[in-house]
């Protein structure tokens, strides 16, 4: 009675093993199709920002070879931004991308005698909600397929600049220059781990910067803070298992020791956990008087700072909360009730402080919320900018080529105080490491990072 | 009635099919060669050779997969261990990692190994380097050591059970992964920092033929390509041949009736390892290669995501076809890497919306799904098993009809 309809010929098979393979067939496509509905579920629930990139992709990638390696005056060359949009740090990467383009714009889309463009490339995927390690790989040999591109503004994880510096150093045309605003592991650039920096760099040639301070100074600057200012005795430190966290929960536990504070536990959190009140319960004994979380937020951070005031009581009471700027540029956690009276700590300085600060930085800040219509959804997007102005100042000092600009970038040149995004004059040293170490303390107050004061490291 | 089903179900290779299977391995063969020489589009585009690459890479994932869920029925939701002990072992074997000294203490040392055994690498770089045609074999030995150490205790388990033990080892060996860097205080997997860089692919004496570098570089995709192409070729020659040869009768045998095969003298526990250890060859010798192509082995790559992609391959391309697995396991990572994005481009071009596709690529993928589950349950292309039993079926079907008519 079913005859001739293809569904009802499989579905219904009087025959035993086909029926067992069809069952089966039925059961993994069943149990795929659920998680595909939970996989979208979860991952659509991101607000989308749209960009609209000044340069334009597909001006930037018709501008042919010539210009690029010639080198003659009026050349069209591209500064490409190597950012994850999609996931958690989209925002972050989107208003990044919005910085970088109105810091060209603003230079009238050139530099020196040469014209820029930007073009965007993306190292995430929908499926890894972040950055993926094919697609660093890919974009990496892309930067130096590409003959117009000229250096390389990004990347935001530091795990992906591990994959692409090696890349660009070994570009038969340069190396290529690329300078970070946001990528804080300190091996990139200095001896760290086993092999570390050098391992990155296989022609012996540095061809990396970056305009932010690392995690070590991060770490230290939050110990240094919490024995000074908080007077705090003893430390609950948690990491989150992954490169950053690990590396600025030790950088932390280390720097706490020297300034007497002693480490009474130090844990990963798994962010797969609905809850943490039993991690925190375990503490409990210990009479911890702080409580450091080095991670991200990504890694269901929000769980782990209510469980933190559920178990060992409010921010302002006796067990006080410190965590890095894994955690900064969040609206979730800024809003977050058990978030209020954290300190934070930001490598770097935040918006707020630059416009009080005045000068070049208040009015890019300005300027950039007059043409988007918000402020910036991360600090990180002012360091975009700011990486984007160094590479220009490298470009205008060179000669057209990736060469030339590499040599320029490491020849001491600075970005002047009278243009710099940051609102100081900043230049990268031998070693790629940023002149120019702001650390800052914040305080989460009124649903809202407010600045508390400026953290010399040195 | 009964007897011409049996019949249909012999493979039976006619002289004028021998024909048109050649002609089609040739015409194969052809578009394989086009592919990096006429059609790739460089860097952007519809068809990128590192997207092409890619999907070569997960056609042998796919393959390997296709031995154990759709030879041997065995559900298995944990591919991802043996990518993952693949890339592992090149990592080992083929980087600075057990050349352990703290550049900020000498004293501070657990492995000072340096050893280099005809590798790319330059003699100042220090730890274990051995050249990548060899890593290729110990990683396939780690990788079938690791499918026979799986395979073995799940043995007694069936359907949902296997598949959700499965998940299991594949869920769990990331993590032991991750907190490998202190086992007993000595670093074996760097933890979440990942090991790398990874060494290139060195071409030996091959280098002598024209057009053949003596090392593979980073942005060398055309050699890539040809490399992993052999290696694809190579275990889709040993699919097939297994398939028609007693194992992988067996196998089907099991994956039809496991009671029935192990009346008729089928040994279960034997056959069901070899289907694990074999499927697990085509995950340790990708994941080598894959570890080879990013450069770097991080701990965050070897998700539960993966295994759904290489069997969602093999799923779409149709269960038990050597050819439908490397098509579906083509189709998926096209889509994956390039497709989605390449599409929305072109609907934003032609229609001047701002749609990001990329954001529901999962929500496609059901879509997909659920449509081939309702249209072509069997696949792409269907095992040839599974379309005679449909053809069988249906005659039965139309007799039962007949006589229900009558």
């Amino acid at each position: 009675m079913f005859g001739g309809h293809p569904l009802f010929i499989c579905l219904g098979g009087g025959n035993h093993a086909n029926e067992r393979q069809y069952m089966m067939l039925r059961k993994a496509s069943a149990l795929l199709v659920a998680l595909a509905v939970v996989a979208t579920a979860c991952g659509s629930d991101k607000k989308t920002t749209t960009t609209t990139p000044a340069g334009g992709t597909t001006a930037a990638g018709g501008t042919t070879a010539t210009g690029g390696t010639t080198g003659a005056s009026g050349a069209s060359l591209v500064i490409s931004t190597d950012l994850p949009l999609q996931g958690a740090s989209a925002d972050a990467s989107a208003d990044t991308n919005n910085a970088v383009n109105l810091v060209v714009e603003q230079a009238g889309g050139k530099a020196g005698k040469y014209s820029i463009t930007v073009k965007p490339y993306d190292n995430s995927t929908a499926a890894k909600g972040g950055w993926d390690d094919a697609t660093c790989a890919k974009n990496a040999n892309d930067h130096v397929a590409n003959k117009a591109e000229i250096a390389v503004m990004g990347t935001y994880n530091s795990g992906c600049a591990k994959i692409e510096i090696p890349v660009l150093n070994q570009d038969p045309t340069g190396p290529m220059l690329m300078v970070s605003h946001a990528n804080t592991n300190p091996g990139i650039t200095k001896a760290w781990d086993p092999g570390e920096p050098d391992k990155y760099y296989p022609t012996g040639v540095r061809n990396y910067g970056r305009v932010i301070a690392t995690d070590d100074l991060q770490g230290s600057a939050g110990a240094q803070f919490a024995a000074q200012d908080l007077k705090v005795k003893k430390c609950v430190v948690l990491n989150d298992a992954q490169t950053y966290g690990v590396g600025v929960a030790s950088a932390f536990a280390s720097a706490a020791k020297k300034a007497g504070i002693e480490v009474v536990a130090t844990a990963a959190w798994d962010a797969k956990q609905p809850n943490y009140t039993a991690l925190f319960e375990g503490f409990k004994a210990l009479n911890p008087d702080c409580v450091y979380l080095g991670g991200i937020n990504d890694n269901n951070g929000e769980q782990l700072i209510r469980d933190k005031v559920s178990v060992l009581g409010p921010n302002t009471g006796t067990v006080k909360l410190i965590a890095p700027d894994g955690f900064t540029g969040y609206p979730t956690v800024q809003k977050l009730a058990e978030a209020q009276d954290m300190y934070i700590t930001f490598a770097g300085l935040p918006a707020s402080e630059l416009v009080k600060a005045g000068g070049a930085g208040a009015k890019f800040v300005a300027d950039f919320k007059t043409k988007f219509g918000h402020d910036p959804a991360s600090a990180y997007a002012i360091y975009g900018a700011a990486a984007t102005q160094f590479i220009m100042a490298a470009i205008a000092k060179g000669d057209g080529t990736r060469k030339g600009t590499l040599a320029a970038a490491f020849s001491g040149i600075t970005v002047p105080k009278d243009k710099s995004v940051i609102g100081k004059e900043f230049g990268i040293d031998k070693a790629g490491d940023v002149t120019v170490r702001d650390m800052s303390i914040q305080l989460m107050k009124g649903n809202v990072e407010t600045f508390l004061k400026a953290w010399p490291v040195s | 009635m009964f007897s011409s089903t049996i019949e249909r179900l012999q493979p039976t290779t006619p002289a004028g099919k021998k024909f048109a299977r050649y002609t089609g391995i040739l015409a194969v063969l052809v578009v394989a060669w086009l592919i990096p020489n006429y059609l790739a589009t460089g860097t952007d585009g519809p068809l990128p050779l590192f997207t092409v690459v890619l999907c070569a890479v997960y056609a042998l994932f796919a393959l390997g997969l296709n031995i154990v869920v759709g030879f041997a029925g065995l559900l298995d939701l944990g591919y991802v261990a043996f990518f993952l002990f693949g890339a592992y072992t090149a990592a080992w074997f083929m980087s600075d990692f057990f050349y352990q000294v703290n550049p900020r203490d000498p004293s501070d040392k657990q492995f000072a190994i340096n050893f280099h055994f005809l590798s790319t690498a330059s003699a100042d770089i220090k730890g274990i380097h051995i050249s990548f045609w060899i890593v290729i074999f110990i990683a396939a030995g780690i990788a079938a050591l690791a499918g026979l150490v799986i395979g073995a205790p799940t043995l007694r388990l069936k359907s949902d059970y296997l598949a959700l033990v499965t998940l299991g080892f594949g869920e769990i060996l990331p993590e032991v992964f991750r907190n490998g860097d202190d086992v007993f205080g000595y670093n074996l997997t760097n933890g979440t920092k990942g090991i790398g860089p990874v060494d290139k692919i060195g071409m030996g004496f091959l280098s002598r033929l024209p057009g053949i570098p003596a090392t593979i570089t980073s942005s060398d995709y055309k050699t890539k390509y040809y490399v992993i192409l052999v290696f694809c070729a190579l275990f889709m020659y040993a699919s097939i041949k297994l398939r028609d040869g007693r194992l992988g009768r067996a196998w089907m045998a099991i994956r039809e009736d496991e009671l029935a095969a192990s009346l008729m003298g089928v040994p279960l526990m034997r056959t069901k390892l070899w289907s694990y250890a074999v499927g697990a060859i085509a995950g340790g010798v990708g994941g080598a290669f894959y570890a080879t192509i990013v450069g770097t082995v991080n701990v965050d790559n070897f998700t539960f995501s993966f295994s759904i992609i290489v069997l969602c391959s093999v799923i779409l391309g149709g269960m038990g076809n050597v050819w439908g697995a490397v098509l579906g396991g083509i189709a998926i990572t096209w889509f994956n890497y390039t497709g989605l994005v390449w599409i929305g481009t072109q609907v934003n071009k032609g229609f001047g919306t701002s749609v990001d596709l990329k954001k529901f690529e999962f929500g496609f993928f059901g879509l997909v799904l659920v449509l081939m589950m309702l249209f072509r349950p069997e696949g792409f292309i269907p095992a040839a098993r599974s379309k005679q039993l449909k053809k069988a079926d249906k005659q039965v079907q139309s007799i039962e009809t007949a006589g229900a008519a009558s």
